[in-house]
């Protein structure tokens, strides 16, 4: 289990992670999801002992990184996928990391194996692409056979099967009854992988959550209704106190009606007889939702008119 | 952790481990340098730094010797056969300032040292693990040189009757003394690979002082500039490598290397304690 109390680390007058607490349990996977520069990396880091918290605590099932007696059987960890040495060969990559904790020599044949580098493992890394990299990583991550995995962005840049192969990967791995904690900046990614999702917004959790709560409560469904006389619709359907939406970045002709009852826009037009042309029920994205719960904190806006001081 | 049974139930679920491994032990200084030695073979930077560390040291001084040879048997001799029987290592020394130097900054062009301080969090023992391995392997490759040196130079001043035997004052400690001063010159490239991240600036600056200011402070007038000389670490430290120096002003070669030995502690210990406080 990980847990962070009051975890904070500011460089100089910017606070990368404000005072955060939270816990990834066991046995599921965790989602740390937030737009880039939200403090995703830097609380990672943190947790591995790279960098030093400012205030606060990051422990690993209850103890300090640094002092855990051989990190790598514990705790694996994707932080970036450049980060070996472009002259050295993949296998002699895992041997060093291997050495370094113990692990016996065979691990990294087995970790090789597991994905899918075995017939590269002479080849130098800097001939690696992106998706071998990350996969070099992952079996730098798996080698100690760790009961905590932490990847930070592991999809970015892999091809589609790649990204399937990371999706089974973590479902595997939190089955088998691991701690695991993923990070993204992609909502309909962590949709797909996590089981627990925690929001991270200008160094804050801003959610803390169940997936399946999370995507329950943010879902909201509207129906899009497109009529020659949109108005005299729009003041039956509000008549009957059905509830209507906002017509910004609508067209003329159409309207929105809060809610997912097709049905009932259908029959009270019928039954008016006014002509519909489109009925589409329209469920608003998990996307969206991410974006407007940690649309004040993201840190540069590609709309400069509410461009961040 | 149980090892469970995947859907096909043939190959094993990801990250566990065919059998299980064994206990966990805490581990330190050992393995760090089991792990240091791995990446300083697994590299083609090393072997290509430690053969032209061999070909300068060796080449050079056997042909200086080859080339003096006569006229240090002649009357006009005003220099000694034994500032000459290491004379290559003078420039075998930049070899070793350069491999100590990319054996840190090689960690920092890609942000491996990340992975480096993952796996051994504990950083004190991740340059004590470098450091080790480094001077080891130069120490060896740096006296093997300057023997082979040695033996292929001395042969020709040997032809003139100024050759210089084994057992002549100060010869072993020279060729001793060569690998040592390569190996601390390999950790004063590390300590400066440590202070300054990149390895062209590491190198340049190692260079720059070592080389350059080392040869100029004996222009700065009077006695400031004669301690300067004598104390400028490639000056302090190179006394040791050589039976008779060319530069009659330097320290005497034990007292000489244990100021360079000092002054690299320093340099080493500073950086190293830089590199425990700040972020990875």
């Amino acid at each position: 289990m990980i847990a962070a109390h009051g975890l904070t680390k500011t460089y100089g007058a910017t606070v990368a992670v404000d005072s955060v607490d939270f816990t990834v349990q066991a046995g599921r996977v965790t989602g740390f999801l937030g737009p880039n520069g939200a403090g995703k990396s830097t609380t990672m880091r943190m947790l591995l002992g790279l960098d030093r918290p400012t205030a606060g605590t990051a422990t690993i099932g209850g103890r300090d990184y640094r002092d855990l007696p051989a990190p790598l059987r514990e705790v694996g960890a994707l932080l970036d996928a450049h980060a070996v040495h472009p002259g050295r060969t993949a296998r002699d990559h895992l041997r060093w990391l291997a050495a370094s904790n113990d692990i016996p020599r065979r691990r990294v044949d087995e970790v090789l194996d597991q994905v899918g580098l075995t017939a590269v493992a002479g080849v130098r890394a800097g001939k690696f692409s992106l998706g071998m990299g990350q996969r070099l990583g992952i079996a730098g991550a798996l080698l100690g056979d760790p009961g905590v995995v932490v990847l930070d962005e592991p999809v970015n840049g892999l091809d589609p099967e790649g990204i399937r192969w990371i999706r089974g990967l973590t479902r595997r791995l939190s089955d088998e009854g691991r701690t695991v904690f993923v990070s993204s900046h992609l909502m309909s990614e962590m949709a797909l992988t996590a089981d627990h999702l925690l929001v991270i917004g200008r160094g804050r959790i801003l959610a803390d959550t169940d997936m399946a709560d999370f995507i329950a409560r943010h879902s909201r469904a509207y129906v899009l209704v497109r009529a020659p006389r949109p108005d005299e619709l729009s003041s039956l359907l509000a008549r009957e106190g059905l509830v209507l939406g906002s017509r910004a970045g609508l067209a003329r002709d159409e309207l929105r009606v809060i809610g997912d009852d097709t049905a009932a826009v259908g029959a009270l037009a019928g039954a008016a007889g006014l002509h519909l042309h489109e009925l589409t029920l329209v469920r608003s994205s998990l996307e969206e939702a991410f974006m407007s719960l940690t649309a004040d904190s993201v840190e540069f806006h590609a709309d400069t008119t509410r461009s961040a001081a | 952790m149980s090892n469970t049974v995947t859907e096909s139930g043939l190959l094993p679920a990801p990250g566990a481990a065919d059998r299980p491994l064994p206990a966990v032990r805490r581990v330190g200084f050992r393995q760090a340098l089991r792990a240091e030695a791995i990446k300083l073979r697994s590299v083609r930077s090393t072997t290509w730094t430690l053969a032209s560390l061999v070909v300068l040291g060796v080449g050079l001084t056997v042909i200086v010797c080859a080339t003096s040879a006569e006229w240090l048997a002649s009357s006009e001799a005003d220099e000694s056969p034994g500032s000459f029987v290491t004379w290559g290592m003078m420039f075998a020394q930049l070899s070793a300032l350069v491999l100590g130097s990319i054996v840190v900054t090689s960690e920092y062009a890609r942000g491996m040292i990340a992975t480096t301080v993952a796996a051994v969090p504990r950083r004190v023992t991740v340059i004590a693990a470098k450091s080790v391995v480094l001077a080891a392997v130069l120490f060896v490759v740096g006296t093997l040189t300057a023997f082979a040196g040695y033996f292929g130079g001395n042969a020709f001043l040997d032809a003139e009757g100024v050759g210089l035997a084994l057992s002549d004052d100060g010869v072993l400690r020279a060729l001793i003394g060569s690998g040592l001063y390569l190996a601390v010159l390999g950790l004063f490239g590390a300590a400066l690979g440590l202070l300054l991240r990149h390895t062209a600036a590491a190198v340049t600056f190692g260079i720059a002082l070592v080389f350059v200011v080392g040869n100029l402070v004996v222009l700065v007038p009077g006695a400031t500039g004669e301690w300067l000389t004598k104390l400028m670490p490639g000056n302090a430290g190179s006394s040791i490598a050589t039976v008779t120096s060319f530069n009659p002003d330097l320290l005497d070669a034990w007292p000489g290397f244990a100021v360079f030995c000092a002054e690299t502690a320093l340099l080493l210990g500073i950086a190293t304690a830089r590199f425990v406080r700040r972020d990875a």
